[in-house]
């Protein structure tokens, strides 16, 4: 009864079985696990929400009032432009949404021609192994006040009217 | 007679098959396929309700219609198509109040509104939409309670007011020595061109056939001509400036959504003939203003005709508007 | 051995099946993930707010046109223009021209152009 007559199906069956637990393994091992961050969802969400924070904070409350961005940057208050920012960004209907940290920062051009991109906010104490961060702009239109605000760069400097790209780094902690 | 060799063979491919046949499931471990787009319509309805003025424009889809309850029969025969906040087009992230309110009243929308006039998609999505405004005097919700998991989006937001005008008493322009006789006719003059002012940004432009407007006159008995007799408001009349005619309507009812009318705290309709001491009030809705025959240049007059008063004069309608409220707008998909 | 023998290869052939069938299941899950994240990225990459905020700024510039002689306008408009190709990546012109009378109200034709790379603007309108 036992003879090597059969032996052809234990190698059929082994092949075979190999065959499987391979391809198992090759697509169990490239279908990657897709996480939330993967889908740039979150993003989205970040993204317009600053959006928003700064669109509403440029606009004035009423039609002879004064756009509230402009004149933190008039008057060079980086740091409560930041506060004013994330307070606007942490409101919900039930508690603050406290994640959310942001830096801010100044485009403009420079009396050469080129640009120029500073921070205006104290750096923030966990800058270090964050998420992703998302970046929101607004345009500012400065009149050209001919003393410099403070705590701006030097070459900054024009008495002329300039328009400004306030930029805001928004990512969650 | 089956021989060991093959049943061994059969028992290993088995034995394989059972291995790969329980791997499959770890595929499909990150993904649920109805999930998936949550956020995606989170973002959208987040859009129609922030960015978009809705469907109708004008007469605006909140203005009540002929059956007040027929929530799908407005004047001009088309229902509401799409219920968005905003107050036009041209002015996103600000939202109307009248807008905000009519939304947000849960007797007069039921669930299957809000998914096909602002939800909008094949499945029957659970939702919670809520607005607060950062001094809560919004405070609304509509919608269940949240699950643990769901899509989400979160609009900042500012809310328009209503706009007003305030003639006191002591403005000596309206107050005239030698009135006319036997009744003096005070005019409050709306100027679409004026208003609609497009040099102005569209946020704070006032349009009478979209939003309320509020006339009032306080401090009235400084007017008071012949003190042994009382002051009366005989009637109020809608003209258009280049008609002769007063515009049709219906001045003999009252109609608190067309319009309301109080004389000293008292609601009236438009031909009170009722004595005046302090002050009038009329606020007048953008359902009763959309129906009046009039382009984006007319000038509308509202014609007060008075007894016994020292009053005359047009009074321009101008921009008072109260100051625009921060707000947050959440939505929440499941 | 006389003939070779082909009996057990439909074991093989099984086991092929089951493979075939597992890359096919493999392909079909890879490309649903994707639809959750490209309507993310959809709405990402379409540049609806630096759109607008464009238009703000350029109205700005419409609003002080006035004021200043055309050394100080020419710098405003490099400004945004210069400050749109470094900082946002977007090649953005446009100008303005003389008032005309619209509804009783003289606003003057502004032309705006915006290209990121991969959505382009064109707009013509008053202000």
């Amino acid at each position: 009864m036992v003879n090597d007559a059969g032996q052809l199906y234990t190698m059929e069956g082994i092949a075979a079985g190999l065959i499987m637990l391979l391809a198992a393994y090759i697509v169990v091992s490239t279908t990657s696990i897709y996480t939330t961050g993967d889908t740039h969802i979150p993003d989205m969400q970040l993204e317009q929400l600053g959006s928003d924070v700064l669109a509403m904070m440029d606009t004035p409350d009423s039609v002879d009032g004064e756009s509230q961005l402009v004149k933190f940057i008039e008057t060079g208050e980086g740091n409560d432009l930041r506060e004013a920012f994330l307070a606007n960004c942490t409101m919900r209907s039930g508690d603050p949404d406290n994640s959310l940290r942001a830096q801010v920062y100044l485009s403009y051009r420079r009396t050469g021609g080129n640009v120029n991109t500073t921070p205006i906010s104290r750096e923030d104490e966990s800058y270090t192994g964050r998420e992703n961060a998302v970046r929101v702009t607004r345009w500012v239109q400065l009149t050209g006040n001919p003393s410099l605000p403070p705590d701006m760069p030097d070459d900054m400097q024009r008495s002329d009217p300039q328009t400004v790209l306030v930029e805001v780094l928004l990512w969650r902690a | 007679m089956l021989s060991l060799d093959f049943l061994v063979g059969f028992t290993i491919f088995l034995l394989a098959l059972i291995m790969v046949v329980s791997m499959v499931p770890g595929l499909l471990a990150g993904l649920e396929s109805s999930g998936i787009d949550y956020d995606a319509v989170a973002y959208r309805t987040g859009v129609i309700l922030v960015e978009d003025p809705g469907w109708p424009v004008s007469p605006p889809w909140e203005s009540k219609g002929v059956e007040h309850k027929d929530k799908n029969i407005i004047v001009g025969e088309e229902g509401i198509q799409r219920m968005g906040l905003a107050v036009s087009r041209e002015a996103p992230n600000i939202l109307l109040s009248a807008k905000v309110e009519k939304f947000f009243n849960d007797t007069f929308f039921d669930r299957n509104d809000y998914r096909s006039k602002v939800i909008f998609g094949d499945i029957p999505y659970s939702y919670r939409i809520s607005l607060r405004s950062l001094d809560d005097t919004y405070h609304y919700m509509t919608g269940d309670l949240l699950p643990a998991d769901y899509g989400y989006i979160r609009r900042v937001v500012k809310i328009k007011e209503p706009s007003w005008t305030e003639i006191v008493g002591s403005n000596s322009n309206y107050w005239t020595a030698e009135p006319t006789m036997p009744t003096q006719n005070f005019i409050v003059r709306f100027d679409f061109s004026q208003l609609r002012d497009q040099t102005i940004s569209p946020v704070y432009q006032i349009d009478p056939r979209r939003e309320s407007v509020n006339v009032t006159i306080t401090k009235f008995e400084e007017y008071h001509n012949d003190t042994t007799n009382d002051m009366i408001l005989q009637h109020i009349r809608f003209q258009k400036v280049g008609v002769a005619d007063d515009i049709p309507f219906e001045y003999e009812i009252e109609d608190p959504d067309l319009y309301i009318l109080r004389v000293d705290g008292n609601l009236h309709h438009l031909t009170p003939n009722t004595t005046v001491s302090e002050n009038i009030s009329l606020v007048l809705k953008p359902a009763a203003t959309a129906d009046f025959p009039l382009d984006d240049d007319s000038i509308l007059n509202i014609h007060f005709t008075f007894g016994n008063t020292k009053i005359s004069g047009t009074h321009n309608y101008d921009y008072k508007t109260p100051p625009l409220k921060t707000g947050v707008l959440e939505v929440a998909i499941w | 051995m006389a003939r070779l023998n082909e009996e057990g290869q439909w074991i093989v052939l099984m086991g092929l099946l089951v493979a075939v069938a597992l890359f096919f299941l493999a392909v079909i899950v890879n490309q649903s993930a994707l639809v959750g994240q490209t309507t993310a990225e959809g709405v990402l990459e379409f540049p609806k707010n630096d759109i607008r905020d464009l238009r703000e700024a350029v109205f700005d510039y419409v609003d002080v046109y006035e004021m200043y002689g055309e050394p100080t306008r020419k710098q405003l408009r490099n400004d945004i223009i210069e400050i749109s190709l470094e900082r946002k990546n977007a090649v953005v012109s446009f100008s303005v021209d003389d008032p005309q009378d619209i509804l009783g109200h003289e606003m003057r034709p502004v032309t705006i152009h915006y290209n990121n790379g991969v959505t382009v603007y064109d707009e013509t309108t008053y202000h």
